[in-house]
Formats: structure tokens, C-alpha cells, sequence
């Protein structure tokens, strides 16, 4: 059956549910192959008999069309300008205004070029633009859908509090559930369990991302568990039993395996906040914000997806120190330290609290210390 | 997301000229294109970060006026706008212009109507278009980020709908002042009872002034006759153009659709319905309001298009126009007579 278009459920915020396979459906049965190809070369000029049928005219008529109609009417037609420069007289209000805008900054600004978070804005947003793969086969199918995601950190910073900071991914939506999760980098997965004052040099055996596999997505109802592992737990069995233990007004919640799904198997909205949920309690909101047709001008290697194309630039915390490298240990009841908590770096650490042979000074409790900048 | 400043009026000053110079022909647009070198509206040093994000905004704000409630001209317009913004654009590679699935049965209607009414220049354009793959298909024509921004519509309701709360009147109501009164009473006649003439209160127990509730009824009463007066003003203002245009609310107003959709139409379209006086060198062709017809893709030729006989202008033109007629409406207001009707904020039209 025909599907409806997905529409607003609350206005300008979020859509209703919809599958998403059937949004590819609708659109790969209303377009023709030129719209869905993704040949990298735009076609050539139309002949005018071509024109001349397509449009029910006579082939003078697409031979004048093609004069009249041309960019070039809408064109300058004067030498090279530069695009820098904005006219002196224009007539438009948005050019006057941009005009006053650069001047005030040239007034003001002494240097004005791009600092390094809108390098790394722009390279992120673009580095992929149009790349296509060596190996054919990793050519992205036409009529593939393309779903931006918006992953909100769970770090809670005081001065996160009105704009949760996130990271945009795009991904396929052939891709399964478990190649976004795999994808998602959260520093709580690197975190190491234990107080190693006494042993500094033992290099942990596991990091948290070992040891806890488990983890899950929750979309319209369902959860979507993480099942590859052994160890791998439902972690959403616990919710699924609380909401099932008295009327709570929810329909009927599922536990799935994530590894079985597909995003177009989803039924989803847009606008819509949704759960990543891993290390147990560790959450992330997630939003789809756009789902389209894949555009010859994306990146078409299957291998870079789930691609990330923003993230947020956190400030590493330094240590205490030398305020020069980024902290890697954390103490408390530190006796040897201006401060509870107090961060250091690996060397600083070790020339503080250890004599030359690496017996421990002071008392103190030392754990090793994973910032959340570690991926900038 | 915050709009590019000044690029909705560039917008509605050229598709304004577009509808009053009467045609759905390219070759016009292209004459107006021109003469306000619109090809230079990406112009301006703008780092690749930014030109991204402008140039985003400005297809999506161009592509706004491609579907209803606008007229069928302002849509052609619209297709011609988009075909010159994608192309002058600077980014590498080019921006594209959104189009929703719930959207593209609209899009197809408008293509058979252009190729029905034989303009072939508008449909060899999304011919064009299409062909160069400048659109992305989407699921919904913007990116939904849950965010609970305060949106550009509102701007335009709040031209219609009323000021907001009347503080003054919602706390000294009618019944208010009257308990004032009633109380106001009471203390006197308690102050007679305590005194040694009857009839009037001690000059020791003269604490307030008597006549204080008449004077905040007074105060109250003053305000709320010129709140009244300038909403009249405002109101006045925009009914003469009401009144005069009202029959040609048909031209903007497509589909039966929502009420929001016609008051946004409505606003939209009064932009372009003010009367000025001609210039001049064109007092021969003075302007007048005649009917138009309305609907969409009508006349079978070019030449047969609809007569627009409005121009855009200005806003402040427009009002020192309908200035006299505020002034009588000023004087028309009644007067009130001993304890004033208040009315409540609720009531109010």
C-alpha cells in the first residue's frame, strides 16, 4: 500500500512515525534514473528535439528556448569580477548590510582569518564531499537513503546546560544498527576502572568499552539490544519490566536485537528525540534531523560510513603542573596536592608522588584519568 | 535558524516588480535580475565555513515562495529566482535546493499547468533544473533539530494580532474599582459614626485623599482610551487597505487550506497591495485598483496574463496616505459617562 509522505506532527518540530525504507520507495518510484544517478558528470546540453518532446513544443521553440533561457541571461556580463568586493551602490538591502557588517569588522578586527575550530568545522562538513571508493563494489547503490544523526554527548557541564553539545553523523540506510554503535566514540568507553596508586605502572588490562559490551537504541517503542557478544546483556529489559509492572501509559515495549536491523527497517521520526544507551548508564540522545535520497555530490565510498561530519571541541583538561599536557591521572585525598580532585600528567604524576626508585610519597588516591576531549 | 538580513526584502522587491510587470515570462525576470545585478548577492568576503551556511539559507528562503498559498505568478517567479540563486552561487559544490515528498504532488501539478498554458520557458527551466541534479529529495523540507526557536511566522502574526496583555486594565477591573468604592464608602461612614458632627468625619481622621478611587478610575480610564486610540491606528491602517483589496485575497489565496496558511497569505500579500501615487512622468496611468482574475495557471498565452494593477512600496509611504482618515476615527470614540465598562484583556476584539 501506498504510503503517506511523512508530515509534521508537531509543527515545524517533529514528524509523524514513518518507516524509512518506504520514504525510498516513494521517491525512487516519482524520479526517473536522471534525477537518482550519481554519474559524476552532469548531462551534456540537451539536443533540442529531445527538448522539443519532453515539452510538447516544436523544435524551433527549444532552440529559442535554450537562447533565451540560458544562465547567461542572469549572468554578468562584464569582465572578471570579484566576488570579494561588493559593489559600492548596490541595490540590495542584503548587500548594503552585509557592506557595513565587513566594514565594522575591519575597523575591529586586527587579524581575521579562520581560528582552528572553524578549520576543523569546515574540514569536517566537507572532507568527504564527492569522494568516491577505489573498489567499486563499495560504491554507494543509487537511490540510497542518507540520515543525518545528531548524538548528544552525556557529559554534564554546568555550561552545557542550556545547548547540549552533539555530533552530526550521516548513515546509510542499508548500514545495520551495530555499525553506528561501533561508530559512536564516548569517552566513557575508555574508562578505566580502579585505584592504582600502588601500582602505577600496570597498564590496565581493560578499558570499560571491554568489559561491558552491552548497549542499546530505543526507537518508537523498541529497543534495540545489543546481541553479538556473550557478554552482552538486555540492558532494557529492566525498563521494559518497570513499564509492564502497572499502567504507565505505555504501549507495548519490545526488546530486539540490534544486529538484525537495518535503518531502513526502522520506523522513525523526524525531529524526534530518541536514546543510545551503553556502560549501563551511560546516555545519549539521539536525533534524526533529515533523511534524503543520496546526491552524486556526497560522499559515495560505503566504507566511511557512519561518516562524521561535526563534532564539538572540548577543552582538555591540563595538568595541574606543567598546564602544558593534557591530564591523564586524577588524585583525591591527595596529600601532596593544592587541590581535591588534581589533575596531572603522566610524567608530572610520577616526579610528584614517586621517589626514583617508584616507591609511592605522600598518601593519596590516584586513578587514571580519560578527558572527554581526548577526540578532538 | 536566524534569517540572512535584508534578503527577504531583495526577495519580495524583485518578485514584487516580477508580478507587477505582469508576465510569467522569463525574459522579464531576467530584465529585473539584471537591473538589480542580483547575481551579486552572494558578493562580500565570506570564508567557505560561512558561504556554506548563507548561501543554505538563502535557497531555502527563496524556495519557500515556490508553493502555495502564493499566486501562480509569484511561483514562476520563484522557479526563475531559484534558477538564477543556484546557479550564481559561489560554493564548490553547489548548495541544493530541498524538496519535501508532501511537496512533490505540488510540483507536478505546477509542471503540467506551465506545460498546459504552453510556458515553456518556466517548464524548460525546471527542465533544467532537474537536470543538473540541483535538488536533494527529501523527507521534510527542513532539517529538524527539536530546537524551540522562536520562528520567523511569528514576526508576521504579531503585525495582525493584538499587543500583547494590557497590564493596567487585567488588574484594575471593573469590579475592582467597585469594591474600592464600596470599601472607600464604608470608611468614611465608619469615620462619620466615630466622629462628634455626623455628617462629616473629624478633620484628625482626614488621612487619604477622598477622592482617590475616582482619580484611579480617572487614570485607568485615560489609559485605556488611548490603548483603544492606537489600535484604531494600527487597525485603521491596515483596513482601508483591507477593505479595497479584500477581493483579491483570491490571487494569493490557493487552496482552501488552513486558517494559518490564509492569514500568512494575507500578510505576504499585503506587502505588495499599498497604493502609491505614480511618479510624474506617469500621471497619465494613474494607478487603480481594479479586480483581477484570479486563479492559477489561467490564460492560454503570455500574452494574456493577469493585469496587476498594484505596486509595492514602502510602509511609511503607505500610512501618511491613511493618516486623515486615523484622525476621525480619533475623534469618533465616545466618551464615557460616570463608571467606566473596562473592558477585560479576553474580550477585546
Amino acid at each position: 500500500a501506498e504510503a503517506a509522505a511523512p508530515d509534521y506532527e508537531s509543527a515545524e518540530l517533529y514528524t509523524r512515525s514513518f518507516r524509512v525504507g518506504a520514504l525510498g520507495l516513494s521517491w525512487r518510484r516519482l524520479l526517473g534514473p536522471p534525477d537518482l544517478s550519481l554519474a559524476a558528470a552532469a548531462e551534456e546540453e540537451e539536443v533540442d528535439a529531445a527538448v522539443a518532446a519532453a515539452l510538447g513544443c516544436a523544435p524551433g521553440t527549444a532552440a529559442e528556448l535554450r537562447a533565451v533561457c540560458s544562465i547567461d541571461m542572469l549572468m554578468s556580463s562584464e569582465k572578471e569580477e570579484d566576488s570579494d568586493v561588493i559593489p559600492e551602490d548596490s541595490s540590495l538591502l542584503t548587500l548594503r548590510i552585509r557592506k557595513k557588517a565587513l566594514d565594522r569588522r575591519e575597523e575591529k578586527i586586527i587579524v581575521d582569518r579562520a581560528c582552528r575550530q572553524e578549520t576543523l568545522t569546515y574540514e569536517m562538513e566537507s572532507h568527504a564531499t564527492g569522494k568516491r571508493p577505489d573498489n567499486p563494489t563499495d560504491l554507494i547503490e543509487e537511490g540510497e537513503l542518507l540520515l543525518t544523526l545528531n548524538i548528544f554527548y552525556p557529559v554534564i557541564f554546568q555550561k552545557h546546560k542550556d545547548h547540549k553539545p552533539y555530533q552530526t553523523v550521516l548513515v546509510l540506510g542499508s548500514q545495520k544498527l551495530t555499525e553506528l554503535r561501533d561508530s559512536i566514540s564516548c569517552v566513557s568507553d575508555l574508562q578505566i576502572g580502579g585505584e592504582f596508586s600502588c601500582q602505577p605502572d600496570q597498564a590496565p588490562e581493560h578499558i570499560s568499552k571491554d568489559l561491558y559490551k552491552s548497549a542499546f537504541f530505543y526507537f518508537e517503542g523498541i529497543f534495540y539490544n545489543d546481541k553479538r557478544y556473550p557478554e552482552c546483556r538486555d540492558l532494557s529489559r529492566i525498563i521494559i519490566e518497570w513499564s509492564e509492572s502497572h499502567d504507565r501509559g505505555y504501549e507495548n515495549l519490545q526488546s530486539v536485537k540490534m544486529e538484525d536491523y537495518v535503518f531502513n527497517d526502522l520506523s522513525l521520526k523526524i525531529g524526534f528525540p530518541y536514546l543510545y544507551c551503553h556502560q549501563g548508564n551511560c546516555e545519549h540522545i539521539i536525533i534524526i534531523t533529515d533523511i534524503r535520497l543520496i546526491h552524486h555530490d556526497d560522499c559515495l565510498d560505503r566504507n566511511l560510513y557512519p561518516l562524521l561530519v561535526k563534532k564539538h571541541w572540548l577543552c582538555t583538561r591540563k595538568c595541574f603542573v606543567c598546564k602544558m599536557y593534557t591530564a591523564r591521572w586524577v588524585t583525591n585525598r591527595d596529600s601532596l596536592a593544592p587541590e581535591d580532585p588534581c589533575f596531572f600528567c603522566d610524567v608530572c604524576f610520577r616526579m610528584l608522588h614517586y621517589d626514583a626508585e617508584g616507591n609511592k610519597l605522600g598518601e593519596f588516591l590516584a586513578y587514571p584519568y580519560v578527558d572527554p576531549g581526548i577526540f578532538n | 535558524m536566524s534569517g540572512v538580513p535584508g534578503l527577504k526584502e531583495d526577495f519580495e522587491e524583485l518578485l514584487g516588480a516580477f508580478q507587477q510587470a505582469d508576465t510569467v515570462r522569463f525574459e522579464r525576470f531576467a530584465e529585473l535580475w539584471r537591473e538589480r545585478r542580483f547575481h551579486t548577492i552572494f558578493y562580500g568576503r565570506i570564508r567557505a565555513l560561512e558561504r556554506n551556511k548563507l548561501t543554505k539559507k538563502t535557497l531555502d528562503l527563496a524556495q519557500q515562495y515556490f508553493f502555495p498559498p502564493y499566486s501562480f505568478q509569484i511561483r514562476v517567479g520563484a522557479l526563475y529566482l531559484l534558477y538564477g540563486l543556484y546557479n550564481a552561487q559561489l560554493c564548490q559544490p553547489k548548495q541544493k535546493i530541498r524538496i519535501a515528498l508532501k511537496d512533490w504532488p505540488e510540483i507536478q501539478k505546477f509542471q503540467l499547468d506551465l506545460l498546459d498554458s504552453q510556458h515553456y520557458d518556466a517548464a524548460y527551466i525546471f527542465r533544467r533544473l532537474r537536470l543538473a541534479r540541483a535538488f536533494h529529495f527529501t523527507a521534510m523540507p527542513k532539517l529538524l533539530t527539536y530546537r524551540t526557536k522562536k520562528k520567523i511566522e511569528e514576526n508576521y502574526f504579531k503585525e495582525e494580532f493584538k499587543d500583547p496583555s494590557n497590564r493596567v486594565n487585567s488588574l484594575i477591573t471593573n469590579d475592582v474599582l467597585e469594591e474600592l468604592m464600596n470599601i472607600h464608602d464604608h470608611y468614611q461612614k465608619m469615620k462619620c459614626v466615630i466622629s462628634a458632627d455626623k455628617s462629616q468625619p473629624d478633620k484628625a481622621l482626614s488621612l487619604i485623599k477622598d477622592d482617590f478611587v475616582v482619580s484611579l478610575k480617572d487614570i485607568t480610564l485615560e489609559h485605556q482610551e488611548w490603548q483603544q486610540n492606537r489600535m484604531e491606528l494600527l487597525r485603521n491602517s491596515k483596513v482601508t487597505n483591507e477593505t479595497e483589496d479584500k477581493k483579491k485575497e483570491e490571487i494569493f489565496l490557493q487552496s482552501e487550506g488552513s486558517e494559518r496558511a490564509n492569514a500568512l497569505a494575507r500578510i505576504k500579500y499585503k506587502s505588495y497591495s499599498a497604493v502609491v501615487e505614480v511618479s510624474k512622468s506617469r500621471r497619465h496611468r494613474q494607478v487603480q485598483l481594479e479586480s483581477s482574475e484570479s486563479g492559477s495557471g489561467c490564460g492560454k498565452s503570455p500574452s494574456r496574463s493577469k493585469k496587476a494593477s498594484r505596486r509595492p512600496q514602502p510602509a511609511r509611504r503607505g500610512s501618511s496616505e491613511v493618516r486623515g482618515e486615523m484622525q476621525v476615527a480619533r475623534e469618533t470614540v465616545t466618551q464615557h459617562i460616570g463608571m467606566p465598562v473596562i473592558i477585560e484583556e479576553d474580550s477585546d476584539e
